[in-house]
C-alpha cells in the first residue's frame, strides 16, 4: 500500500481520538488542498530549508544531479531525481524528506492499532487521503484486520470512486466521512479538476444501501468551505437538497492556510496562499444557512479569522 | 515539582471575603505586618548551632548559603532557659523538651483577620540540643558529609542527602481520636517495657515521643485562651461567636478526636504544622494523604447536621492559606516572596478502593471547587488520582479545570501502575505484609508525586538525585571524568581522579555490547558513591537530628522505640531518583547508531567531538540529533533499549541498604528542577545535546524527541517503566518505580476547545490509564515557548502545532502564521 503518514491522536477525522492513515495518490485536483503532496502517488523528496544546516552532504551525495545548490538553500529537480533517496538517507538533519513509501499491509496495521487503549468507546481508525479508496483491495484488507481486533473504523473518501471499491470496503466501515464540495457540476470541475457525477452517483447509493436494516455504517458528509470557491450560501443550500436527512452529520471545515509552506516545497504557487480564514459569522451563517435548507446536525470545523480583542 | 501551578491568565474563583482577604494577604509577601518568618531559639550555650545543613543537601541552590544560614540563624536566636539536668537527658528527651518550650512559651501565637483556624506560626529553627562534646563531633561529621556531597555535586554525579519530611504521618489517626489516645498507647508501650529498656534508648525515645505529645495539647491551650482574650475584646458579634467557636475547637482537638468536619480541619491542621515545626523545614513533602477519604465521615456528620459548603470552603479556604505561610520561613531570603525552596504539601482524592472500586465522593467534588477558587496558588498542591473505574462525571470535572486553568491545576496520579510499582516493592523489601492486594490501594502520594504507603512508611523520596549520564562520562574517561571540572566558586579545574573502574579505553570498546558492558560498570560504581555519600548524612541525622513529634505520628516508631531519623517506621526505604533518563538513553542509542551500526564515526571520534562540545562536528550532532532513534516515539527497539536501562539501574538500587538504619534503597523518577542545572554541569552528550542544554526530565522523552504526538510519547513511558504482561505486579501492570515518575505532556488549548473536545481528551486520559505512567502534569502550551521557537527554531524543530486537528511544524510555517497562533494561544482562556 502506498502511504504518505500516520498522525495519531488525531481529533478531526471522524468520532472519538482517532488514528488517521493518510495515503499518496488522488484522482482530484482541488485547487485548495491542504495536503498537496499526497495528490501525487509518486514518490518524492522534499527540502523542507528551516532544519537544512546547509552542509551540502545531499548535492554530493546524488549521483544524477537531482539536487542543486543555491544561494542559501538547495533544489530538487524532479526530472533529474530517479527517487532513489540516497539524499534523504545522507541528510545529517532530515531537511530532506521522503514523501511516500510502501508498506505492507502487517506493517501498517502494527502502526495504526499502538493508540488502541485511546480510542475509547467512539474512537477508531480514519483511512484518509489523497484518495483511500484508489487502493480499495489493501483498504479492505487493513480495515477487515482492524474490524476484527475491535478496532471502530471510518473511510474518508472525495466519494470519486468505482462502486466496486466501495463494496469492497463496506463490510468493514463503520462511518463513510463523504465529501460534498461542490453542487454545481461545472464548478466542481473547475476547482478539483473532476465533475461531480460520480460522486453524486455514489453518494446516493450509500444513502440508499442505509435504507437497509442490515447496513448500519455512519454517513458524515463534509464540506470544506474555501472563501470564493465553495462558501457561497447557494453551494451550501444545494449540498443540503444532495443530502436531504441522509446524513448523521454534515461537517462545514472552514479554510485552512497552514499548508502554505507544504506548497513552497513543492515549487508549487498556491491560489488561496493570501486568503484569509474565514470569519467565525460567515461559517456560523453557513451553518444556518444549511440547517434552514433541513439538513440535519450541521456544524463548523476549523479555525476561524482572528477576532479584534474585546474588551 | 517541575509543575507550573502559577498562570498569568487563571483568575481565582469566587472566594468567601474572609478567604479572599487571607489569599490576597498572603501575596502581599514581604509588605505583611505579619509573617510566618522562622523564630529562632538556643540552649544558649557557645557551642550551639541550629541550622541544619545536610536537610539542604538535595537544594543545591543554597551550598553557597550554608555558612551564612549557619551564623545569622545562631545570632539571631533567643536563649530559652533550660530545665535542671537538661544535657543528662538523651538527645530526643533535649529535643522534645526543648521544641515544647519554644513552641508552647516562646514562639508567637496569633489569629488572622477573619481566621478560621488556629495555628498561624510555625516556622522555626531550633538548637540541636547537643553538648559540647557531641557538638564538635557533629560539626566534623557535617564537614566530611558537606565535602563528599559538594564533590557529588560539583562533578555531575548529581546530589545526595538524608532531608525532612516526604511523608504522609498518620493524620488520621490523631483526626480520629486525638493525641490523648496516641499518648496512651506510648505510655502503655513504655510502662510494658523492662527496667533496663526503661534506663535505655527505647525507654528515652518513648518518653521523648510522650514530652511531644503535650505539645499540641499545651499550644492549643494557649490559643483557646487567646481566641476568649479575643472575643472579649471584639465588637462585632458574628465575629465575637467565630473566635468563641474557635476556642472550643481548641478546647477539644487536637488532644480529643474531632466530632465534626471544622474541628477535623482544625485538628489535622494544628498536628500538622507542628510537624514542620518538629522537623525544622517548612512543608517539605509533608502530606495529607488521601483526604477525601479520611476527613468524608466528618463531612458527612457536619452536612447532616445542617453545616452548608459554601461554609466548609471558608474553613478550607483558611486552611489553605496556611498552608502557603510554610513560604514565610525565608521570605526575605530570594527574590520570590521567600520561595526558594522545593514545597510540597500534598493531598489525593479520589482514587480506587478494594477490588477496584472507586471512592470519590461528595468531598472530592467539595475539594476540587475549593482548588478551582483557590488557584492558582502554591500550596497545598492537590493530586487526583485517576482509575479504570474513575467515574465520567469526575473526568468531566478533571477536563473542565485542566482546559480553564491554562494548565492543570493538580497532578494525575494513575492508581493501577501506581499500585504495581508499591506491591513490586512488597516483594522486593519482602514487605508483603504491610503492602499488599489487600490495602495498597490505600498508597497515597507526597511531595510532587512520590507513591508510599500512609502513616507507617518514610521512603527518602527525595534523597538521592542521580545523573544517570554521568556512568556515560566516566565511560569515555576509562572511569575518569573525560573533561576536568571547572569549580565556579574557586575557579579551579578538577585533576581528573581515577574515580571509577577501569573499563576500557575508548578504542578497545569494539562492539556495542562491550560499550554498554562498561556502561553498566560506571554506573553500579555512580550507585556505589551516591550510597557511600548518602551514609555520611544518615549517619548524622539518625544519631543527632530526632524528630519525636513526627515519631509518634509514624507507626514503628513506638513500637520499636526507634525515630523515624533512625529508621524506626514499619516501611522505611531511602529513594533513588534517576535525573538524566531520556538523554541517557538517547545518546546510549546515539553511540550505537553512531558508532556501532551506521560506522559514522570512531568511539574516539564521536568522544572528541563531545569535548569540543560539538563545534566543528556539526554534521555529526546533527546526526546524533535527528538521525539516531529515540526514546519516546512509541518506537518498539528505541523503547525495549529504554526499558532495558530502566532494569539496570534500578536493579542495582535495590541491592543496597543503609548501614546505619537499614532503610533500602528504592528507585524513582522525579527531576525537580535538577535537569535543569545539572545541564550546565554536565558536558555535551551523545544524543546531540550541547553543555548547559536542559536535560531530559525525570521519565519524559527529551526535548522535542517526542515527534508522534501524546499517545505515542505515553506509551513509550508505561514501556519504559516495565510495561504489562500476564505476569504483573498489580493486574497485568509492571512497574520498576514504586516511587513513580513525574511525566510531563504539553497541549494546545484547541485540544479541549469545546464539548466535543473535552470528550476526546477524556479518551486520552482513560488511555493513559492503561497504558501511560504513575503520574501525569499536564501543561498548556506556552506563548512564550513559541516565542522562544521563533527566535530560536533550532532548538524546536519538532514543536509540533495542532490547530483543530491539523499538524503543522511551527518553525516551518513562516513568520505571520507563526504570530497568528501565538496570538490566538496568547488569547485563549480569557
Amino acid at each position: 500500500m502506498r502511504i504518505l503518514s500516520y498522525q495519531r491522536m488525531s481529533t478531526e477525522d471522524g468520532p472519538g481520538l482517532r488514528t488517521t492513515l493518510f495515503v499518496k495518490g488522488c484522482p482530484l485536483r482541488c485547487a485548495w488542498c491542504h495536503n498537496p503532496e499526497s495528490i501525487s502517488r509518486e514518490l518524492s523528496a522534499e527540502w523542507i530549508g528551516v532544519r537544512c544546516m546547509g552542509c551540502h552532504t545531499c548535492v554530493d551525495t546524488c549521483a544524477n544531479g537531482g539536487i542543486v545548490a543555491e544561494q542559501e538553500s538547495v533544489r530538487i529537480d524532479n526530472d533529474k531525481c530517479i527517487r532513489c533517496f540516497s539524499c534523504v538517507s545522507a541528510c545529517p538533519t532530515g531537511a530532506l524528506e521522503r514523501k511516500g513509501e510502501d508498506a505492507s499491509i502487517s506493517e501498517i496495521f502494527a502502526e495504526l492499532i499502538k493508540d488502541h487503549a485511546y480510542f475509547g468507546a467512539d474512537g477508531g481508525v480514519t483511512l484518509s487521503g489523497g484518495e483511500i479508496l484508489l487502493q480499495s483491495e489493501e483498504a479492505a484488507e487493513l480495515l477487515r484486520l482492524l474490524k476484527e481486533s475491535g478496532v471502530s473504523t471510518a473511510v474518508d473518501t472525495s466519494g470519486y470512486c468505482n462502486r466496486a471499491d466501495i463494496d469492497r470496503v463496506l463490510p468493514y466501515t463503520d462511518i463513510f466521512l463523504f465529501d460534498l464540495k461542490l453542487a454545481d457540476s461545472a464548478r466542481h470541475e473547475e476547482w478539483t479538476g473532476v465533475k461531480n457525477g460520480r460522486i453524486l452517483e455514489n453518494f446516493e447509493y450509500l444513502t440508499e444501501l442505509r435504507r437497509e436494516a442490515s447496513s448500519k455504517f455512519g454517513l458524515w458528509v463534509r464540506t470544506p468551505i474555501i472563501p470564493g470557491a465553495t462558501d457561497d450560501e447557494e453551494n451550501i443550500r444545494s449540498i443540503a437538497d444532495i443530502i436531504g436527512d441522509k446524513a448523521d452529520r454534515w461537517e462545514l471545515c472552514a479554510f485552512n492556510n497552514l499548508c502554505r509552506d507544504k506548497y513552497e516545497r513543492i515549487y508549487k504557487d498556491w491560489n488561496f496562499k493570501s486568503s484569509e480564514l474565514m470569519t467565525r459569522e460567515r461559517m456560523e451563517a453557513l451553518v444556518a444557512a444549511a440547517s434552514a435548507a433541513g439538513a440535519k446536525n450541521v456544524r463548523y470545523t476549523g479555525r476561524t479569522r482572528m477576532e479584534e480583542e474585546r474588551a | 515539582m517541575e509543575t507550573k501551578y502559577l498562570s498569568a491568565l487563571k483568575k481565582p474563583g469566587q472566594l468567601p471575603e474572609r478567604v479572599k482577604f487571607l489569599r490576597d494577604y498572603f501575596f502581599e509577601g514581604v509588605k505583611r505586618d505579619w509573617n510566618n518568618e522562622y523564630c529562632c531559639y538556643s540552649t544558649g550555650t557557645d557551642w550551639d548551632l541550629q541550622f541544619n545543613e545536610i536537610t539542604y543537601f538535595i537544594v543545591p541552590e543554597t551550598y553557597s548559603f550554608f555558612d551564612t544560614f549557619l551564623r545569622s540563624v545562631n545570632q539571631a536566636a533567643e536563649v530559652i532557659p533550660l530545665p535542671e539536668g537538661f544535657f543528662e537527658m538523651s538527645i530526643p528527651e533535649r529535643v522534645a523538651e526543648f521544641n515544647r518550650r519554644a513552641i508552647v512559651e516562646h514562639m508567637p501565637a496569633e489569629l488572622l483577620p477573619g481566621d478560621l483556624l488556629c495555628g498561624a506560626r510555625f516556622n522555626m529553627l531550633t538548637s540541636m540540643c547537643l553538648t559540647k562534646a557531641e557538638q564538635k563531633k557533629r560539626d566534623s561529621l557535617t564537614a566530611k558529609a558537606r565535602e563528599s556531597a559538594l564533590l557529588l555535586y560539583k562533578r555531575g554525579y548529581g546530589n545526595s542527602g538524608s532531608t525532612s519530611g516526604h511523608l504522609i504521618p498518620d493524620y488520621e489517626y490523631i483526626v480520629k481520636y486525638g493525641f490523648e489516645k496516641k499518648y496512651e498507647d506510648i505510655k502503655a508501650l513504655y510502662d510494658a517495657l523492662t527496667e533496663m529498656d526503661k534506663k535505655g534508648k527505647k525507654g528515652a525515645q518513648l518518653r521523648a515521643m510522650m514530652t511531644a505529645c503535650q505539645t499540641p495539647r499545651e499550644l492549643a491551650i494557649k490559643y483557646a485562651k487567646l481566641c476568649r482574650e479575643q472575643a472579649e475584646k471584639e465588637a462585632d458579634d458574628k465575629r465575637r461567636a467565630e473566635l468563641l467557636h474557635m476556642a472550643e475547637n481548641m478546647d477539644r482537638v487536637p488532644w480529643h478526636g474531632a466530632q465534626n468536619f471544622y474541628e477535623a480541619v482544625q485538628s489535622l491542621w494544628f498536628t500538622h504544622m507542628l510537624v514542620m515545626a518538629d522537623e525544622n523545614y517548612p512543608g517539605p513533602g509533608v502530606s495529607f494523604g488521601r483526604l477525601d477519604q479520611y476527613m468524608y465521615p466528618y463531612y458527612k456528620k457536619s452536612i447532616d447536621s445542617g453545616m452548608t459548603e459554601e461554609y466548609m470552603k471558608e474553613i478550607l479556604g483558611c486552611f489553605w492559606f496556611h498552608c502557603n505561610t510554610a513560604y514565610d520561613a525565608q521570605i526575605r531570603v530570594g527574590g520570590n516572596q521567600g520561595i526558594t525552596a522545593g514545597f510540597g504539601q500534598l493531598f489525593n482524592i479520589s482514587g480506587m478502593g478494594k477490588g477496584g472500586s472507586d471512592m470519590t465522593n461528595d468531598l472530592t467534588y467539595l475539594l476540587l471547587d475549593v482548588i478551582d477558587d483557590m488557584s492558582p496558588i502554591l500550596e497545598p498542591k492537590p493530586n487526583v488520582r485517576l482509575h479504570r473505574n474513575t467515574p465520567d462525571k469526575l473526568l468531566d470535572r478533571v477536563v473542565d479545570m485542566v482546559s480553564g486553568s491554562q494548565g492543570a491545576p493538580f497532578l494525575l496520579n494513575f492508581d493501577e501502575r501506581s499500585m504495581a510499582g508499591l506491591l513490586r516493592e512488597a516483594k522486593m523489601a519482602g514487605a508483603e505484609k504491610l503492602i499488599n492486594e489487600d490495602n495498597v490501594f490505600d498508597y497515597a502520594s507526597v511531595g510532587c508525586l512520590e507513591n508510599t504507603m500512609v502513616g507507617n512508611d518514610r521512603s527518602g523520596t527525595v534523597d538521592n538525585n542521580i545523573n544517570l549520564l554521568k556512568a556515560m562520562e566516566l565511560v569515555y574517561g576509562d572511569g575518569k571524568d573525560f573533561i576536568p571540572f571547572k569549580d565556579d566558586m574557586s575557579g579551579k579545574w578538577s585533576k581528573q581522579t581515577q574515580d571509577g573502574p577501569n573499563t576500557g579505553a575508548p578504542e578497545t570498546l569494539d562492539n556495542f555490547d562491550k560499550f554498554y558492558g562498561a556502561f553498566a560498570a560506571q554506573l553500579r560504581y555512580c550507585i556505589k558513591r551516591f550510597v557511600d555519600n548518602y551514609e555520611l548524612t544518615e549517619v548524622i541525622r539518625s544519631k543527632y537530628q530526632p524528630t519525636p513529634y513526627l515519631s509518634l505520628l509514624v507507626r514503628g516508631c513506638a513500637e520499636s522505640g526507634r525515630d523515624v531519623t533512625e529508621g524506626g517506621a514499619e516501611l522505611s526505604f531511602t529513594t533513588f531518583e534517576g535525573v538524566t533518563f531520556a538523554t541517557t538513553v538517547d545518546s546510549l542509542l546515539a553511540v550505537k547508531y553512531l558508532v556501532y551500526d551506521k560506522k559514522e564515526c570512531t568511539l574516539p571520534e564521536l568522544i572528541e567531538a563531545l569535548r569540543h562540545n560539538w563545534e566543528g562536528h556539526e554534521i555529526l550532532q546533527n546526526k546524533a540529533l535527528h538521525r539516531a532513534p529515540k526514546y519516546g516515539r512509541d518506537d518498539s527497539e528505541a523503547d525495549d533499549f529504554a526499558a532495558r536501562v530502566m532494569a539496570l539501574w534500578t536493579d542495582e538500587v535495590w541491592n543496597y541498604t543503609t548501614a546505619s538504619t537499614s532503610r533500602r534503597y528504592r528507585p524513582g523518577m522525579l527531576s525537580w528542577n535538577y535537569w535543569v542545572g545539572a545541564g550546565y554541569i554536565l558536558k555535551a552528550s551523545a544524543n546531540g545535546r550541547r553543555e548547559s542544554q536542559f536535560l531530559s526530565n525525570a521519565i519524559c522523552p527529551s526535548n522535542g524527541a517526542d515527534i508522534n504526538g501524546p499517545t505515542a510519547n505515553s506509551n513509550s513511558v508505561g514501556k519504559a517503566l516495565g510495561g504489562k504482561s500476564e505476569y504483573g505486579d498489580y493486574l497485568e501492570y509492571l512497574n520498576c518505580l514504586p516511587n513513580g515518575a513525574s511525566h510531563t505532556i504539553t497541549f494546545n488549548t484547541s485540544t479541549m476547545a469545546d464539548a466535543d473536545h473535552k470528550e476526546k481528551f477524556k479518551s486520552f486520559l482513560r488511555g493513559y490509564i492503561k497504558n501511560g505512567g504513575t503520574a501525569l502534569q499536564i501543561n498548556i502550551l506556552d506563548p512564550e515557548m513559541l516565542k522562544d521557537a521563533q527566535q530560536n527554531p533550532q532548538d524546536y524543530r519538532h514543536l509540533l502545532v495542532r490547530v483543530t486537528g491539523y499538524n503543522a511544524y511551527f518553525t516551518s510555517i513562516g513568520r505571520e502564521l507563526q504570530d497568528e497562533i501565538i496570538a490566538r494561544e496568547s488569547h485563549k482562556g480569557v
